[in-house]
């Protein structure tokens, strides 16, 4: 149904994680879970509250370190690079609960994004060099580039958090697009939002796909999944439930039981309806 | 004639010690604005005045000249400092840095061909209040450099929260060590300046007395702006010489009542970037709100 789906089937993925693990204490939050994210497609994380999805997300941008297994990006193991290392690698991330510096501006939160693509060294900014403050102009402008990517420029020199929660969770999109990644991991991008801004978030995922960036979202809503992803990972229990186009995860029994509670009940639902 | 010189002469005392205080205010500030709480600018501040003490006694030479020694003996402390501490917790953090205010003042005791021990260290050469006036000039520029460039953005990112900082790129370790590393030459400078103004050091010059007062200055003259760092080192420097000119007898009890309003009513300290931000705002909003009435007053949409 979506263009990226069958057209790439034979490129290397950009993303592989195989066999992961994470514990903690003695619980497990992901186990023996291994997936793959297609270079230029938009891949769904599903599951129920709980799945693993953000200990998943945290593995893979390395604010978790994992007990074992690999992740590759771009065919580089980073498993065991620091989070600042893998962000200059090129994935960048959002959060759940939006996580915006308290204090800076709409436009400094997104100039923090650029850091590592500054193209200056720290001491050369210090001393305010001519190189380094053409760089540090030339960043600003853009990150106002971003800003009106996500339609923020009117507010740039506000305070990030006098902003509406949508808004800020743009901020959020346009400080880790600063980074310049190729892989973009949103964390449930569209959580308490209506029908409208979720819709502007799934809109703002195709264009940036369309100019060239891997994502990974994890998102709760069905209707999104199916709009917006190209390819669906479900977990249940820090455990690969289903992988597959939307529309066949939605569809798989085990998915439907995870979600409904078992396959009679859903039917019943549906029935209700 | 002869009050008004007295006046000026505790006045210039005054100024002076504001100016040093300034130092170890700016010292605490440059770790504080990278998300650490630290006393050890004691330890820098002790390391810069005997260091720098001794230089000049041995020497000979101008003081002037032996100040960037100072600095970078202290410096080269706060790397040590640095790798020993990012490796603890933000609380374990300040607690060892208080131990470390202890072990400082038994070194200082115990090695008494640097420090003279406890009879301590006379230095019979004095600075000029403009120098002094100059060098803190020259602290500002260095801080307002920093709180404008790569450096600044990353420390407010790292102080803010560290995760996302380096989920964004930005190494909190290394940002946390440069700030320890400017810590330490500002505090082992302003060691050296209060040796210069004190004219005499001994064990007890660097203790916790120092560490309540830079304390104090940062904190509640506001831990957002290196501003705020230098005017709570003046108000904290000025205040206990006007209570005791005023309620002689109660002056403790003012400093406590004034540090206690500070808190209450300004919790993030006399000076507030994001408490001016908001009001800039808030009037931006009154100011459009205001113009978009006008037009309706005036019929045009």
């Amino acid at each position: 149904m979506t263009p990226a789906s069958g057209s790439t089937v034979a490129s290397p993925p950009l993303l592989d994680v195989a066999a992961i693990a994470k514990h903690f204490g003695g619980v497990t939050a992901v186990s023996d879970l291994s997936m793959q994210v297609r270079t230029g497609s938009v891949a769904g994380l599903m599951g129920p509250n709980g799945a693993g999805k953000t200990t998943l997300v945290n593995l893979i941008s390395g604010l978790l370190p994992s007990d074992s297994g690999t992740i590759r990006f771009a065919g580089v193991e980073i498993q065991r690079s620091p989070a600042y290392d893998i962000a200059s690698q090129g994935i960048a991330r959002t959060y759940q609960n939006v996580r915006l510096f308290s204090g800076m501006t709409v436009l400094e939160q997104v100039m923090a994004g650029c850091y590592v693509r500054r193209g200056a060294s720290l001491w050369a900014s210090f001393l305010g060099l001519p190189k380094a403050r053409a760089a540090y102009k030339a960043v600003e402008r853009h990150a106002r580039e971003l800003l009106e990517r996500v339609q923020l420029s009117a507010q740039a020199n506000l305070l990030a958090e006098t902003l509406s929660y949508g808004e800020q969770r743009r901020v959020e999109i346009a400080r880790a697009l600063g980074t310049s990644p190729r892989l973009l991991l949103l964390d449930e991008p569209t959580a308490g939002m209506n029908v409208q801004e979720s819709n502007e978030i799934g809109n703002l995922v195709h264009s940036l796909r369309d100019g060239g960036l891997t994502v990974l979202m994890v998102e709760h809503n069905v209707r999104l999944v199916k709009e917006f992803c190209d390819h669906v990972t479900v977990m249940n229990f820090g455990r690969l439930l289903a992988t597959g186009t939307p529309a066949e995860c939605i569809a798989h029994p085990d998915v439907q039981a995870a979600y409904f509670g078992n396959t009679a009940d859903a039917e019943r639902i549906r029935a209700l309806r | 004639m002869q009050a008004l010189g007295d006046f000026w002469r505790a006045y210039q005392s005054t100024v002076a010690f504001a100016i040093v205080n300034a130092f170890f205010a700016l010292s605490t500030y440059a770790v504080l604005s990278a998300g650490i709480l630290s006393f050890a600018t004691v330890t820098y501040a002790a390391m810069g005045g005997f260091v720098g003490a001794r230089l000049v006694l041995q020497s000979g030479l101008d003081p002037m000249l032996l100040l960037p020694a100072a600095a970078g003996a202290g410096a080269l402390l706060a790397y040590i400092v640095a790798l020993i501490f990012l490796r603890l917790e933000s609380h374990w953090m300040a607690l060892a840095s208080l131990a470390l205010i202890l072990i400082t003042r038994v070194v200082v005791i115990n090695v008494p061909s640097v420090t003279g021990g406890v009879n301590g260290l006379s230095l019979p050469v004095k600075l000029p209040l403009f120098v002094l006036a100059i060098l803190l000039a020259v602290a500002i520029a260095v801080f307002y450099r920093l709180s404008v460039s790569w450096f600044g953005i990353a420390s407010r990112a790292v102080r803010e929260d560290p995760a996302v900082a380096s989920s964004i790129g930005i190494a909190p370790r290394r940002i946390q060590t440069i700030a320890f590393v400017i810590s330490g030459a500002v505090g082992g400078l302003g060691g050296m300046l209060l040796a210069l103004v004190l004219q005499f050091l001994s064990p007890d010059t660097y203790f916790v007395n120092i560490a309540f007062t830079m304390i104090a200055a940062v904190v509640l003259g506001g831990s957002y702006h290196w501003i705020g760092a230098i005017i709570g080192a003046a108000v904290f420097t000025a205040l206990p010489v006007i209570a005791q000119a005023i309620v002689p007898h109660f002056q403790e009890v003012a400093n406590g009542i004034v540090l206690l309003l500070i808190m209450i009513f300004l919790p993030r300290g006399l000076i507030d970037p994001r408490a001016i931000r908001l009001r800039r705002a808030a009037h931006g909003a009154s100011a459009d709100a205001a113009r978009g009435a006008a037009r309706i007053v005036e019929g045009k949409p």
